[in-house]
């Protein structure tokens, strides 16, 4: 990002460049209005000058050399004849072959141009030539520059004017960072945590007391949207559990065994389902508990219950003793390890479970011997959980969840998930949680 | 000639369940009181002396976490929780609540009669005086007497509201508490309610268990300002 594209610094940009053809403007407009005698009119000014000086006696010259000058324009006369001169710049050139065309109608005599610059900033001409009555006639021509406290004035208003937009600069810095502030605070805003104060509530400014009153407008809007469907799904998992717990209590009097079976394995899946919603939404929420969890403990006992239903699991934990504590919720991650077991097992029939930390994470790879994930699934089966598809929830009657859980919760904890081929020739998934770490 | 049949009170609010888990016990050959709240619940407790009370924890009114405990202080029947949610299972048996056992919904009948008859073979935990000593790192905290050892003997010298602190961290070692849960829950008896005080508590009791106990560093911070206490707590005798 240039600098270009921030808010102060275009409206600087704006103001400055403004300012800066403005002011060439006014210095153009000063220069045009008061030109300096352009080479021709004064050329002739000094050739009359010449033919007035020769026609008058010697001894009213001094007269007419006084009322001849002005500010701009002094005239004296040097006893010694010394008008010659090469011009060395093409300016002199231009106005020594101008003065010598117009002295030339009163005869020619010897002169000379030569430019130079006043100290003060002004240009000076001086004109020399050698009248017939003997002597030179010097001319000095030039404007002296006007000075602001001794500094020339066009340099003094360019000072000026740089002021001005520095100052305009720091009053639009000043203007503008509210709204930055305010972008950084938005930054923060997340309807699960606490509230946000935003800066500058107080702003006397309209548009950003109203674009910071928006913001937390939509800041409460949020946090109450996501408490009423927190609270309704809590709702609907409660009156769920009564219907399903008179169902379960009921289904008892199915005469037929394998019949029965199913109709308690239906109702145990869709308690789960609402179970994990439940889980999901409330770890979107930032509402899940923290604790101290041993991963390794959860890891033994999830694999210890299915090992007593039969299925055939391989554990390896012992690179992990004791030191898998992880900063979480116990159920939830009780929920990420049962959900990638049960999916391994569905899957590829058997599983194996490593569990292994390092300094800053603990690391969970289950790996199966089903058909694997095909890369280019990987992605949407790990679509959060709270952005699935319909289509794909009613394709897998539900039962492809598992990932998805597995996937919000892990979020919720700050670890990660991956799914990767399996050395044993099915699907590899990876969990990756933080490690806690105690700090004061 | 055969025994009484042992006497069950169900207090579940949902009518169907209620009549529901009431047949199945009188099946099983229970005796069966039924009531649909706290107040119902009284009534029935004083007429007759269950031998078991199976409670619901949702319940409108006064809820199952609160007759619980108020069960726990006068009668030493033994309690089964029914719990709709099973993140509370940890609260249901641990120290806050002390029910006996507990039952998530749903449940099958069968499952359901093995837990009553395995709560009566077992006889209620209140029968036994309620664990109020705690061991955690180098210090054994006991809540009645209010006194905090680092062992073997070495009293450490704490005042009441830096007790009272320390109390709540051991009775929910391991998890994160706000400064708002620490606040609710020792509200009452320390004076202050302002929020910093947790904070200036926190860091002196630190100090205190680190003068005792050098390097032990038990209580930590987590991010967004909670405390946490790391030892593992056992109850001692």
């Amino acid at each position: 990002m240039t600098p270009l594209h921030s808010l102060a610094a275009r409206i600087g940009l704006i103001v400055v460049s403004s300012l800066v053809v403005a002011l060439l403007g006014a210095i153009a407009i000063a220069r045009l209005a008061d030109a300096p005698d352009d080479g021709a009119s004064l050329a002739g000014r000094i050739a009359a000058l010449v033919s007035v000086l020769e026609e008058t006696p010697v001894d009213r010259h001094e007269s007419i050399l006084r009322a001849a000058s002005s500010r701009f324009f002094t005239a004296r006369i040097e006893p010694t004849a010394n008008a010659a001169s090469t011009p060395s710049r093409a300016v002199e050139r231009r106005l020594s072959s101008r003065i010598g065309a117009e002295l030339e109608a009163l005869g020619h005599r010897p002169s000379s141009v030569t430019v130079s610059r006043a100290p003060n900033g002004g240009r000076g001409l001086e004109y020399r030539i050698a009248l017939e009555t003997g002597g030179t006639l010097v001319v000095r021509v030039g404007r002296r520059a006007a000075t602001v406290l001794g500094v020339p004035a066009p340099l003094a208003t360019s000072l000026f004017g740089g002021l001005v937009a520095l100052a305009a600069l720091l009053a639009m810095r000043r203007e503008t960072r509210p709204i930055a502030r305010l972008a950084a605070a938005v930054d923060l805003l997340d309807p699960s945590g606490p509230r946000v104060e935003l800066p500058g509530r107080g702003s006397s400014v309209r548009e950003i007391a109203a674009l910071i009153g928006a913001f937390d407008r939509l800041q409460n809007r949020l946090a109450h949207l996501l408490r009423t469907r927190i609270a309704m799904l809590a709702g609907i998992s409660h009156d769920i559990r009564t219907f399903t717990t008179r169902l379960r209590l009921r289904v008892d009097a199915i005469p037929d065994d394998a019949e029965r079976e199913r109709a308690v394995a239906d109702i145990e899946d869709m308690v789960r389902l609402l179970d994990d919603a439940l889980l999901a939404t409330r770890a979107g929420a930032g509402e899940l508990a923290e604790e101290l969890v041993e991963l390794d403990e959860i890891v033994r006992a999830e694999v210890d219950d299915r090992r007593a239903e039969g299925r055939a699991i391989e554990l390896d934990a012992g690179s992990a003793p004791g030191g898998a504590v992880v900063l979480g919720d116990r159920l939830a991650l009780r929920r990420v390890v049962a959900n990638l077991l049960d999916n391994a097992l569905h899957y590829g029939g058997a599983a194996r479970i490593a569990l292994e930390s390092d300094a800053r994470a603990v690391v969970l790879t289950i790996d199966d011997r089903g058909p694997g994930i095909p890369e280019a699934e990987r992605e949407a089966v790990l679509e959060p959980f709270v952005r699935l598809e319909t289509s794909r929830s009613r394709r897998t009657g539900g039962a492809g969840l598992g990932l998805a859980v597995a996937r919000s919760l892990v979020d919720a904890h700050g670890g990660s998930i991956g799914i990767d081929d399996s050395p044993d020739g099915g699907a590899r998934i990876v969990v990756r949680l933080p490690r806690y770490r105690s700090q004061r | 000639m055969q025994a009484e049949p042992k006497i069950i009170l169900v207090v579940e609010d949902d009518p169907e369940i209620r009549a529901l888990v009431g047949a199945l016990l009188v099946r099983e050959g229970f005796r069966v009181e039924e009531a649909e709240d706290a107040v119902s619940m009284d009534a029935v407790l004083g007429r007759v002396g269950p031998d078991l009370i199976i409670l619901d924890l949702m319940l409108p009114g006064e809820d199952g976490l609160s007759i619980c405990r108020r069960i726990r202080a006068r009668h030493d029947v033994p309690i089964l929780m029914l719990t709709a949610k099973s993140e509370e299972i940890d609260r249901v048996v641990g120290l806050e609540m002390g029910a006996d056992d507990y039952l998530v919904k749903p449940f099958g009948p069968r499952e359901l009669v093995a837990r009553v008859r395995a709560v009566l073979r077992r006889g209620s935990r209140a029968m036994q005086p309620p664990d109020r000593r705690f061991a955690f790192g180098d210090f054994v905290i006991d809540l009645d007497a209010r006194q905090l050892v680092r062992r073997p003997d070495v009293p450490v010298r704490l005042t009441s509201a830096e007790f009272d602190l320390l109390a709540c961290l051991v009775q929910r070692p391991r998890r994160v508490l706000t400064r708002d849960q620490i606040l609710d829950w020792t509200r009452g008896r320390s004076a202050d309610p302002f929020d910093r005080t947790v904070d200036m508590l926190i860091s002196r009791l630190r100090r205190k268990l680190d003068a005792a106990s050098p390097g032990s560093n038990l209580i930590a911070t987590v991010r967004n300002g909670g405390y946490l206490l790391t030892a593992r707590v056992r109850p001692v005798a």
